[in-house]
């Protein structure tokens, strides 16, 4: 044959084949690719000849050349050597008993808190998917663009679900909502049902609800007929048939027309009872019809393909302009949210139920993954930190001929098996834990929204091979590489080269402990700012008892209020149709501008009586609050805030005398303070407050050390004025901060699982410290013999940790500040990062490692050298 | 003798070692066939039916004289086993049987 000895074929592709094909046959094949190659070099040139080469690779890349796994020409196929993997696995296990309990807790708390982070997470963003057409219901919003300002709003009007089934083939049907507060009464049960909601009778269709008694076409049909779910039909009517019997809220008598299943707790809005929509627009068939800017309901479609959604988004601008006539307000857009993500999605104003937030899981799934890391990092440290003491083992392998793979598998078959028994743990752990976990997280996390059981084994499955290999890799392919001549020669250098890897995983373990513990601090920080921010009104001490607008008291206000203000400790007396923290009613109003001209809006009201600022302490900037003596401002007096004078550009004394037109003409007499009449998430609107009688809440403030006495009193009192009324009362302080719910949970659920990434933490450098005393205890013995003191040698054994602590403050410290900062801008008002907190956080994490670390060195070196000297 | 059904590449392959004897590895058997039957081979399919026949014993093999062509890699010379002999033998006896039975009327006039 020509031979062209100087070409050399191109390496990669030969080192390929070398790799994959089964050696018994790798050579001659070689040779025969070798040898063609050269030729067509000297036929083709060089290019061509590497291009058939690596061609020729490939398409040898098929069985019968490949070698076939685990079918290797040695003895790793007998069942007797697996058997001996898995004996000296669980004897190496046996003997470093501390080590193993180290790495078997950490994984299993690791696991544990993995799970039911995750467990959670899961949840939070399922919320709505157990409905069988979840993927084609949208809810209709709004932008609505005023003159003054665009709000963007959950709701819509009555109009605008008939007009969508009618305008748009792609929608199939539409359900309306509206949420009622009614005090519902059935012989001496009584008690406000506050999530009482008018429905269409599609409600059934739309949704996936289950109606276990009554007809789904007909049961929300016909006026006052209402569908109770089963936990209301058993607190009003026992163990009795509530179908076909009435039951009284606020003045109407309702007929019982179905009992359905309570709605699903994963469910963005959750009701106790459906009363037929036609209760309310019996009377209201204008509103029903006309009423485009009557924004009170929550608008459900069903559309008839998921994807028709954007067809019918791309429509909208049309359909707004042929039904809806641009006044000085009109609907910039109609956006549709598809139902699922309604949960998640940034609230709008007036949202019915409750919302999640996405930050607290993007947290909470950090968290989870950082615990995991730090008991895997455990694992990998104590791991390659051990091997010393295999290195005799794998010698002696080696040297009978063991390949480096089958060591590879030994070792992680290994770390399989440590975390296997870890998950077994974690389960029980997970398990006993499941309880306060839900009262911390304050989510029932039933076991219903799961799927599939075979599909949670998978993943828990597919976690612990992925937790296995991924700490067991390291340390296997390690220590199954060193060669025995290095082993058995007793100047083992080199075998200890990769104590670089381990200190960049402590130093991350560190890191990971410091965000953890500076971020809790800061979020707390935050939390402390939004409890203590001065709210424009004094929330303290305040009761709040509903009434719903009993007529009784709308007749009797200023008596019933004088009677209870003769209570001893009451204060103040008030009422109103809402309270601060609650919402407010957003109505249709025309405001006189500067300019002379009326201006169309929707603006904000609270209903009050004349008690109202001087119980809460509203501050007046201008003009006069609600006098008694000046029977007019009944009707035509309105009281405005600093927001709204600021958004229509005028000064606090401008702003009175404006004219206003409500439902009747009328005046501003006064400018007020801002105060937060809802969410500190949300920005302070602008806010009218106007008088009324239609009281449907009764503040009643206390000022007294006795608080529990003074509410005793006051119910007394109650039940002596309105004996039927249920004394339901709560306090403000209370129900405000319940706002914070989901922050305060963070900030709990941060902390307690910073507890446990410390925790774990410390537990790996106990091990790791044990390892580096007991592989030192020679060295300290001979120091100690040389005079050095006990303090001299723990400041040995603990510099070098001191330092990783260093190194991993300045990497935490840009990292947490930037996620902080994040999570802050959920707030209008945001806490200064405090830089102290970083120092503190890496003084904590520092002060544990060291008592950790010191806790050993300690016992090391105030031994006798003599012991430690004597051993050979 | 439904035994031993040797596939079309798989007999020109047995084939092709039988006319190279003694000089029959990987190259020559591909250049072999490419010169006679005028077809591409690729060395994957090639070696793929070699270790093949040599796991059902009708080939047998050995390495020769390592040399420095060819990278140091020693060849692998094939040769046919008595087995193998034999069930070409029986194989080229049944093509003719069959060939034979072809009544001379089935042949078109050219």
């Amino acid at each position: 044959m020509n031979q062209v000895p100087d070409i050399q074929p191109p390496g990669f592709f030969l080192r390929f084949f070398r790799w994959y094909c089964d050696p018994s046959i790798a050579e001659d094949i070689e040779g025969d690719l070798r040898e063609m190659f050269a030729r067509d070099v000297s036929r083709g040139g060089l290019a061509k000849a590497r291009m058939q080469l690596s061609f020729r690779i490939l398409r040898l890349f098929r069985p019968g050349i490949i070698k076939k796994i685990g079918h290797q020409p040695s003895f790793n196929r007998s069942s007797p050597m697996f058997k001996n993997y898995f004996i000296t696995s669980t004897r190496s296990l046996l003997r470093n008993k501390g080590f193993s309990v180290i790495n078997i807790v950490g994984l299993a708390v690791g696991f544990a808190t993995f799970s039911l982070i995750s467990f959670y997470v899961y949840n939070e963003l399922t919320f709505d998917r157990y409905h069988q057409n979840a993927d084609r219901i949208f809810r209709i919003v709004e932008n609505l663009r005023t003159e003054n300002e665009e709000l963007f709003q959950s709701t819509s009007s009555p109009p605008m679900g008939p007009h969508f089934l009618k305008d748009f083939p792609e929608v199939e049907n539409y359900v309306r909502l509206q949420q009622w507060n009614l005090l519902a009464q059935r012989n001496d049960i009584s008690g406000y049902e506050r999530d009482c909601y008018i429905a269409d009778s599609t409600v059934f269709d739309v949704f996936s609800f289950k109606l276990l008694r009554g007809d789904r076409k007909t049961a929300l049909r016909e006026p006052f007929s209402i569908v109770l779910t089963k936990s209301m039909a058993k607190k009003y009517f026992g163990d009795e048939d509530p179908v076909g019997q009435t039951l009284k809220m606020d003045y109407d008598n309702y007929k019982v027309t179905g009992v359905m299943e309570d709605v699903p707790e994963n469910s963005h809005f959750r009701f106790s009872n459906l009363i037929s929509f036609t209760t309310w627009s019996r009377n209201n068939k204008d509103a029903e019809d006309r009423q485009w800017f009557w924004n009170g309901f929550h608008t459900y479609v069903l559309m008839r393909e998921a994807e028709s959604a954007d067809k019918v988004r791309a429509k909208m601008k049309d359909f707004l302009t042929r039904n809806i006539e641009k006044g000085g307000m009109y609907y910039e857009d109609l956006p549709l949210q598809p139902l699922t993500s309604i949960y998640m999605a940034p609230p709008r104003s007036w949202e019915n139920g409750t919302r999640g937030s996405i930050n607290n899981v993007y947290i909470l799934s950090i968290i989870a993954v950082f615990i995991l890391m730090i008991a895997c990092f455990n694992y990998i440290n104590l791991a390659t930190a051990r091997a010393s003491r295999r290195l005799k083992e794998v010698g002696l392998r080696k040297s009978l001929g063991a390949l480096r793979r089958m060591l590879v598998a030994q070792f992680l078959g290994e770390s399989l098996i440590v975390t296997f028994i870890a998950s077994l743990i974690a389960v029980l752990v997970a398990w006993i834990a499941l309880p306060a976990f839900r009262t911390l997280v304050e989510s029932p996390l039933s076991f219903s929204i799961l799927p599939d059981s075979w599909k949670v084994l998978g993943a828990a499955f597919a976690l612990i091979v992925f937790v296995g290999v991924l700490a067991g890799a390291y340390p296997a392919f390690i220590i199954s590489g060193f060669q025995p001549l290095q082993i058995f020669r007793p100047s083992a250098r080199g075998i200890f080269g990769h104590h670089n890897l381990r200190k960049v995983l402590v130093g991350i373990q560190f890191m990971i402990s410091i965000t953890l513990v500076a971020g809790t601090m800061l979020v707390y920080d935050q939390l402390d700012v939004v409890r203590n921010q001065e709210l424009g009104f004094d929330k303290d001490g305040v009761l709040v008892v509903p009434t719903n607008g009993d007529t009784a008291i709308v007749k009797y206000l200023d008596a019933v209020k004088n009677e209870l203000m003769r209570v001893k400790g009451v204060s103040h007396v008030a009422g109103s149709t809402s309270i601060p923290g609650q919402s407010a009613n957003n109505l249709y109003t025309e405001i006189e501008m500067t300019d002379g001209k009326m201006s169309p809006t929707n603006i904000n009201y609270i209903f009050v009586d004349h008690d109202f600022l001087s119980a809460y302490d509203i501050e007046l900037v201008a003009g006069r609050n609600f006098q008694r003596d000046v029977k007019a401002d009944d009707t035509t007096a309105f009281l405005i805030n600093e927001t709204a004078v600021k958004d229509f550009k005028w000064t606090p004394e401008e702003a009175i005398g404006k004219r206003i037109q409500l439902r009747s003409p009328g005046k501003i007499i006064g400018v007020i303070k801002d105060f937060h009449y809802r969410s500190l998430h949300t920005k302070v609107e602008p806010l009218m407050l106007a008088m009324t009688t239609y009281v449907r809440l009764m503040s009643i403030r206390i000022e007294s050390d006795d608080v529990p006495g003074t509410v005793e009193r006051v119910q007394s009192k109650w039940k002596e004025l309105i004996p039927y009324l249920p004394f339901d009362y709560s306090f403000l302080d209370v129900e405000f901060d319940r706002q914070y719910k989901a922050d305060q949970q963070l900030g709990k659920v941060a902390g307690v699982f910073t507890g446990l990434a410390i925790f774990i933490g410390c537990l790996g450098l106990l091990g790791l410290t044990s390892f580096v005393v007991e592989r030192r205890t020679k060295e300290i013995g001979i120091r100690k013999v040389l005079g050095a003191s006990v303090s001299s040698v723990v400041l040995l054994i603990t510099r070098e940790f001191i330092w990783l602590i260093g190194i991993a403050l300045v990497v935490a410290t840009p990292l947490t500040w930037y996620l902080i900062e994040r999570w802050e801008q959920n707030f209008t008002l945001q806490a200064v990062i405090n830089p102290l907190r970083f120092v503190m956080a890496g003084l904590a994490v520092m002060f544990f490692a060291w008592l950790t670390i010191s806790f050993l060195s300690l016992r090391a070196a105030s031994a006798n050298p003599t012991q430690a000297l004597r051993t050979e | 003798m439904s035994r031993h059904q040797l596939g079309e590449f798989e007999e020109i392959v047995m084939l092709s070692v039988g006319i190279l004897y003694k000089e029959a590895y990987g190259v020559a058997i591909i250049d072999e066939i490419e010169g006679r039957l005028n077809r591409k081979v690729s060395i994957g399919a090639l070696q793929t039916v070699l270790r093949r026949l040599e796991n059902k014993g009708y080939l047998t093999s050995e390495f020769g004289e390592a040399t420095n062509v060819r990278g140091g890699k020693r060849k692998r010379y094939f040769s046919l086993t008595l087995l193998g002999s034999r069930v070409l033998q029986e194989t080229k006896e049944q093509r003719m049987e069959m060939f034979r039975a072809i009544p001379r009327v089935a042949f078109p006039k050219s």
